[in-house]
Formats: structure tokens, sequence, C-alpha cells
């Protein structure tokens, strides 16, 4: 965790001020939204999940025992089942920590700040939000007391969730599109050009938009259509086009992808 | 090898540098140190010991000094002597199944035990590739907090552990 927040958790710990600012930077409001956990540590998945992250690990922060495996280990019906024998060692080895339980080092957070990123933690959420409450050290939003205060911490919330979320709705905007060139030909001299080009426009689909186009003189007076479309790489496949563009065989013999450029 | 390993031990529990001199037993080189009073000792694990009460760091040598010892005697007698890599397999893989269920070597705190194990095994940690190392992850996570734990590493290089796995499948 970054080190202003736990200085801001130390100072409202140490002075039980409740009018700690509220106000937090972008990123650090991005990072708290970083989704850790083990999921529901009373249930065998989520000491699975323990047990998998603590292989390689002997505390769950760091190289001492702290308050992050305090929470962790109180979070816990009882003993891991024997299996999970890296869970298991792990919970023995705090347990034997426990006279020394309180003067551990750390603060305390709440168990979705520990553990393997994109596991959200569902550990007993009723149990959790109530520990949240009266919890000081993981008011993160400061002053729950007084009206005033809340709703302005509600609203920076909530701005600071609406900018987030636009932030992250302007990011799928960059779709990989592709500009392609395709050459069409008929069966002879004969075939009406101009029926040809209006059957080709006449395809439609999402993430398809035709360009422009002319006639290349092929030789013997046959000309071929060559025509410009944009597509969305994830919408349309030049393999679709295709046969779409094959299906009018009465005027298409056949067409080749002549350019194709990634925009 | 021994001595400098055991002017690292001095370092880490805040002792003045004693005078070593090596000894040649058999094939291998056997540390000794002259006490200013009393007889010299000899033998790593003698001498360890001899620091840790010098140093009135008792709880280092364990509440069962029993098995404290007896993974300074596997020190000796067997890290000291793995020469194959074949050897080196063998005895990491019981490590391995060994520290499965521990934290530390011996108890539930830091021993002599962790520390001189760890300066024996550094160069054979070294060699291995990132698989190895995954392959003998209890080892690994054992060696990664030892060397974390302050004071201990001294002149030792500190060894990368990769934090997110690779090899999953591997236990």
């Amino acid at each position: 965790m970054t080190s202003p927040v736990r200085a801001l958790c130390l100072s409202s710990r140490s002075t039980k001020s409740r009018k700690t600012p509220t106000v937090r930077s972008p990123e650090q409001s991005q990072a708290m939204r970083a989704v850790m956990g083990f999921g529901d540590l009373k249930s065998a998945a989520g000491l699975r999940v323990l047990n998998e992250f603590l292989a390689d690990k002997s505390y769950i922060e760091g190289y001492v025992p702290s308050q992050a495996d305090v929470a962790v280990f109180d979070a816990l019906s009882g003993a891991p089942p024997a299996d999970l024998f890296h869970a298991l060692r792990w919970y023995n080895h705090i347990k034997s920590y426990e006279k020394q339980k309180g003067s551990l080092p750390g603060v305390k957070k709440p168990l979705g700040k520990y553990g393997p990123v994109n596991i959200e933690d569902t550990t007993d959420s009723a149990a959790k939000n109530a520990k949240e409450d009266d919890d000081d050290d993981i008011d993160l939003f400061g002053s729950d007391d007084e009206e005033e205060e809340n709703e302005d911490a509600k609203r920076i919330r909530e701005e600071r969730l609406a900018q987030y979320e636009s932030k992250k709705s302007k990011k799928p905007a960059l779709i990989a599109k592709s500009s392609i060139l395709l050459d069409v030909k008929p069966w002879d001299d004969e075939t009406d050009m101009a029926k040809l080009e209006e059957c080709v426009r006449s395809i439609q689909m999402d993430g398809l938009i035709w360009g422009a186009s002319k006639l290349v003189p092929v030789g013997y007076g046959i000309k071929k259509l060559q025509i410009q479309c944009v597509v969305e790489d994830d919408k349309v496949g030049t393999d679709v086009l295709e046969e779409k563009i094959t299906a009018y065989e009465d005027f298409v013999q056949s067409m080749d992808v002549a350019a194709f450029n990634k925009i | 090898m021994a001595v400098e390993e055991l002017t690292a031990l001095e370092k880490c529990l805040g002792l003045k540098a004693g005078k070593y001199s090596s000894r040649a037993q058999g094939s291998c080189q056997i540390p000794v140190l002259q006490t200013n009073k009393g007889p010299s000792l000899a033998g790593l694990a003698t001498i360890a010991s001899h620091l840790v009460t010098q140093a009135r760091k008792e709880e280092l040598l364990g509440k069962r000094r029993a098995v404290v010892q007896q993974w300074l005697e596997y020190r000796t007698t067997r890290i000291d002597r793995l020469t194959s890599k074949e050897d080196v397999r063998t005895a990491l893989k019981d490590l391995n199944s060994y520290l499965e269920d521990k934290v530390y070597m011996a108890g539930n705190a830091i021993t002599v035990a962790d520390i001189l194990t760890y300066y024996g095994l550094h160069p054979f940690i070294a060699d291995l590739s990132i698989q190895e190392k995954e392959t003998y992850i209890n080892v690994s996570r054992w060696f990664s907090h030892v060397q974390h734990y302050p004071g201990v590493r001294q002149h030792l290089p500190s060894l990368v552990f990769i934090k997110n796995r690779i090899y999953t499948n591997v236990h």
C-alpha cells in the first residue's frame, strides 16, 4: 500500500480524529479499487486460494509477521485442513504469535487488501461491513458521524467513480480497424458493372463502411471494380466479406483483397 | 568459506571479529577459533554455538536445542559435502519436504540452524534455474525469508525469487 494511506490511517488512529481529510489522489482511489482477497476464507475454495498464495511466502505481507497476518488469521474459522499444508504451516506459525498479536507491526486493513490480485474478498460480507464500521483503521473515507462530512465524502467518491468509469468507457473506443482495398472481378465484358457495384454496396454489416470505388480496366474491354472499405477487425473478417460478395454469382466471378492496412 | 561464514555470523550477532584459522582434516577445511581465554575451538557448529552464547542471544539456539544441533550437524556432515549435482538435488528435495510445514528450521523463530543452513546453501541456490527454484518451492520460500531477516545476509548477494510463479503445475 502507498504510504500516504498508511499515514492517514495512522493519524486517524492516534488522534481519534474524525476530521481526517477525505480527498485522495486519483491513483490512490484507483489502487483501492484493485480487487484483492482470497474469496470466502470460510469456504474450502477460499482456503485453497490462501494455500496457493502462501506456497512461496512465509507471511501475508513482507518478511515479518504483521497485522496483515492477524487479519487473515482472525478471518479463518479454524485451522486449515492438513492437505492444504502451506496454509496450515502459516496458520500454526501465526498461532505461535498469539500472545504478541496486538504488538505486531502494521495496520490492520480489510481482508480485501490482502492476497492475490483479481480475486475478490467475500468472506462474511455482512460481518465485514459491521467490522468496518467500528474500525478506525479502515475508515478510509473518514467521518462517519458527521452527516455533512459524510455526504461530502460520498459525493467525492461518486465523482471519482464516475471519472473512473468514464475513463474506462473511453478506453474501448480504441477499436482495431483496418482499411481494405478489394478487387471484384466480373465474368465478362457484358457484366453490368454499375449493377455489380450496387450489389456490393448493398452488403451491410455492423462495423463495415464502404468507401470510394473505381473501375480499373483489366484488358479486352473487361473492367474490374476496385472498392475501398473500412472494417472493425473484431466484427468483420475478410472471409465473411468474400463470402457475401461472391454470393452475387450472377455478376461476380471472384474477389481478391488487393491491400489490407491496419489503421 | 567456513571462516567467512563465521565472520558474517559474528557481524550478524554484533560481536567483534575473532581470530580464525583453518585446519585441514581429511579433505575438509575446518575452521578454528582462538578464544581469548581457554582453548581454541574447532568446527563450524561448535564455534557457531559458542558465538551465540558469547553474544548472549541464546534464543538463537532455539527452544529445542537438539533440533537446532541436528541441523547444525546436517550442515557440516551433509551440505558441506555436496559435490555432485545429483547430491544437491537429493538434499534440496529432502529439505523441501522437511520445510513444507515449517517457516523456520526449528520452532517458530529464527535460529542458528537457519542462518548456517542459509550460508551453506547459498552457492547451490544461486546456481538453480528459475524452474528449479519453483520445484523446491518450500526451500525457496524459506531461503527468501531468511535472507530478508535483518542482519543475516551480510556480504552474500541477495538471490532473486520470482514472485509470480511461472510453472504453477509443479509443486
